[in-house]
């Protein structure tokens, strides 16, 4: 059973998952989870290797239906809309849940082409001027401005591995989402790029709702105000991160806090 | 006793020396439990049997070629031969006939000088037998004593035979590059023979192509050896019409097996696919000839078009286009295939289609592979024979109606080879500098191809 804080109890919710279960062939890999995301803070996923926290986050912006073997059944819902349904295209869906993934991979073009890509895709921005202002924008946003104004037309797989992984956040936040999905951001980083990382999130959180995937509990512990704990599938906790990390009440996630095992 | 005993004793010798070498390493072992080998007895073994067999392989090889001529030194020196006409046909063929019956391969003479000649040629023959049976048997125990010595617990034996390992494949892949360099040679020394007899002006500019075998070679017209009709039909059927064919449904088939089809349809149609590759290009050259040239024939006629030939270089293109269309997709699809899927991931998560993440990541990020595979495809099309012939005819024609006979430089060598012309006539030459020519040109695209591959391989990490 998860326990759910009752402080999170009458939060409004950005994204709503009910009883949302994903099968990869026959194997569950995710087990009856309900998560409400708030629209106001970084909502932190965290567990041990293969409990399914990027499995679940994949749910949000149906990523999941790449991945021919793998089914997922409850429903999601995005301001009340069923992401599902079909009032929904996943199209639209994606233009408003954008993601960032584990390693960076920014497309094998310019700088300015990388972050152009989405609002050109969704006709956001067609003229010149425009799409200037967008790349400009963007790349401001997500603090890379001042490092690559002078070479936008640079190949973006030509930056170093954590101005790539700013690359894609400011790639994502080009196409202004509501939703921005984050699939273990720093793995492939050094720690200094990922103190800029979390400084760019900390930045963003309040404009997008912000969902990140870590397996590093002190940087869930610093970026995020609401933490989830995963194990074998199932949500076991979910709690404002202060709570999780001083006072869980679940004694699997008290484990895992104190390096029990993961 | 022919090489292949001889060569049989060498391997049952090396044989005997693989068991004696692992029986004594084997042996320092069981004597000793502290004995700890550098290489284990099998090493020891293989380097017994490798000094065995390896001098003896290089005896043959030398006495093979050196026995025969011994043995016929022999009769000649004998009194029999005195008689003999001293030059010419006659001569070699009483030699040849008394040791056909020397030998055993045939019964009697019809030339009664031969006859006194069977008993030296017999003595002779088996003289150098029994000498090369016995250096044979020396030169194996000399080598496998040598290494049968050597063999001690502190000896390297496994770094031995692998250095020796590692030679025999070096000279196998010797084989095949002084074999290319050997074509190359001879490509360049019969070229520069033809290019003394006609202007390499006439030959590269020239728009007349009707060599003839008949005339007279030692006063060749170079106006009859233009082969700019010739180049012209080569890339209008090959690299042109074949490529207008192959190119997009190769790219369309290789996009719709790697992105579309799903996993069990992609597992038959990909090998069905290859299998066009496998087809001998004689059937298609019947396909083309059979079916589609007389189908554009019609076609042609049926839309009014007056004058559209049997033989045209529409069929042959469009035939050879088909033949092609694996070439162009298989290396498409591994290109495609090759891009990393977080390219892929992260185009649909911006929102992007299948087919906008196809058009705007996955081809430009595979393109420089599919460059290289369009560029194997035309060089294997120009190099094509057999459609052209049975299709698009043997007729020079300087023309762009696709419609007409043509031909191309490789017909125009098997025509010049196979013709009645004499070797040292400049119509027959000419084929070797046609040769020439599609052998830079091949090796230009192909070297082209290794190159934009080798760039690719570094476009993302």
């Amino acid at each position: 059973m998860t326990v759910i804080h009752e402080k999170l109890v009458d939060t409004n919710a950005k994204m709503r998952a009910r009883d949302v279960s994903v099968y990869y062939g026959d194997k569950k890999a995710i087990d009856e989870v309900s998560i409400d995301i708030s629209p106001d803070y970084v909502t932190a996923f965290i567990g041990p290797s293969g409990c399914g926290k990027s499995t679940f986050l994949r749910c949000f912006n149906r990523m999941n239906d790449t991945i021919p073997v793998a089914r997922v059944t409850g429903t999601i819902e995005l301001e009340d809309e069923d992401i599902h349904g079909n009032a929904m295209d996943v199209v639209q869906l994606r233009a408003r849940v954008g993601m960032v993934f584990q390693k960076p991979n920014p497309f094998p073009k310019s700088i300015y082409e990388n972050i152009a890509y989405g609002p050109k895709i969704h006709g956001l921005a067609e003229k010149k001027p425009d799409v200037d202002e967008v790349v400009e924008k963007s790349l401001t946003r997500a603090g890379l401005w001042d490092e690559v104004k002078d070479r936008l037309d640079e190949s973006g797989t030509a930056l170093s591995g954590g101005q790539q992984q700013r690359l894609c956040i400011a790639r994502a936040i080009a196409v202004d989402p509501e939703v921005i999905l984050m699939d273990e951001p720093c793995s492939a980083l050094d720690p200094i790029a990922t103190a800029k990382i979390e400084e760019l999130i900390d930045e963003l959180s309040g404009r997008y709702a912000i969902v990140i995937v870590t397996h590093s509990m002190q940087q869930a512990a610093r970026v995020s105000q609401r933490t989830a704990f995963f194990h074998l599938g199932k949500m076991v906790e979910y709690g404002p991160t202060s709570d999780i990390f001083t006072n869980p009440i679940e004694k699997r996630t008290q484990d895992y806090i104190t390096g029990r095992y993961g | 006793m022919s090489p292949i005993t001889l060569i049989l004793i060498a391997i049952g010798l090396g044989l005997a020396g693989w068991l004696a070498g692992r029986a004594k390493a084997w042996s320092f072992q069981k004597s000793d439990a502290n004995v700890r080998l550098v290489a284990r007895p099998t090493y020891h073994a293989w380097y017994v049997a490798v000094w065995v067999v390896l001098p003896v392989l290089a005896f043959i090889a030398l006495w093979s070629f050196l026995a025969p001529q011994l043995v016929m030194q022999t009769v000649l020196a004998s009194p029999g031969a005195e008689g003999l006409p001293s030059f010419g046909f006659q001569r070699d063929s009483i030699l040849s006939e008394a040791r056909a019956v020397a030998t055993g391969s045939a019964q009697g003479v019809f030339n009664s000088d031969a006859e006194a000649l069977i008993e030296p040629f017999r003595e002779a023959i088996s003289h150098y037998n029994l000498i090369g049976l016995v250096v044979t048997v020396m030169i194996a125990f000399a080598g496998g004593a040598f290494a049968f010595l050597r063999v001690k617990p502190d000896f390297r034996a496994r770094t031995r035979v692998e250095r020796t390992v590692m030679i025999v494949l070096l000279l196998a892949s010797l084989v095949a590059i002084l074999t290319t360099f050997g074509i190359f040679a001879s490509l360049v020394f019969e070229t520069v023979r033809f290019f003394g007899m006609v202007s390499p002006i006439d030959f590269l500019f020239g728009s007349f192509w009707g060599p003839d075998p008949m005339s007279n070679p030692e006063a060749a017209d170079g106006t009859r050896y233009g082969a700019i009709p010739l180049f012209w039909g080569t890339i209008f059927i090959g690299a042109i019409i074949a490529m207008i064919v192959a190119i997009p449904l190769g790219l369309m088939s290789a996009i719709y097996l790697t992105q579309y089809a799903n996993p069990k349809l992609r597992a038959w149609v990909k090998p069905a696919l290859e299998i066009l590759a496998g087809v001998p290009t004689v059937v298609y050259g019947y396909f083309a000839a059979l079916t589609v040239a007389p189908a554009i024939r019609d076609m042609a006629v049926a839309v009014g078009i007056s004058g559209a030939s049997t033989e045209s270089a529409l069929a042959a293109g469009v035939v050879m286009g088909v033949m092609i269309i694996p070439f162009v997709s298989s290396m498409a699809d591994d290109s495609i295939a090759a891009v990393p899927s977080a390219m892929r991931d992260g185009s649909l998560a911006m929102g992007a289609t299948q087919s906008e993440t196809i058009r705007r990541v996955l081809f430009p990020a595979a393109l420089p592979g599919i460059v290289a595979g369009v560029m194997l495809a035309v060089s294997r099309a120009i190099g094509e024979t057999m459609i052209v012939v049975m299709a698009a005819s043997t007729a020079a024609n300087l023309t762009v109606n696709p419609l007409e006979r043509m031909t191309t430089v490789t017909v125009q060598i098997v025509k010049m080879l196979t013709g009645e012309g004499s070797f040292d006539h400049p119509a027959t030459l000419s084929a070797f500098a046609l040769g020439f020519v599609l052998f830079m040109v091949t090796l230009a695209l192909n070297f082209i191809a290794l190159r934009v591959v080798k760039r690719f391989r570094e476009a993302y990490d």
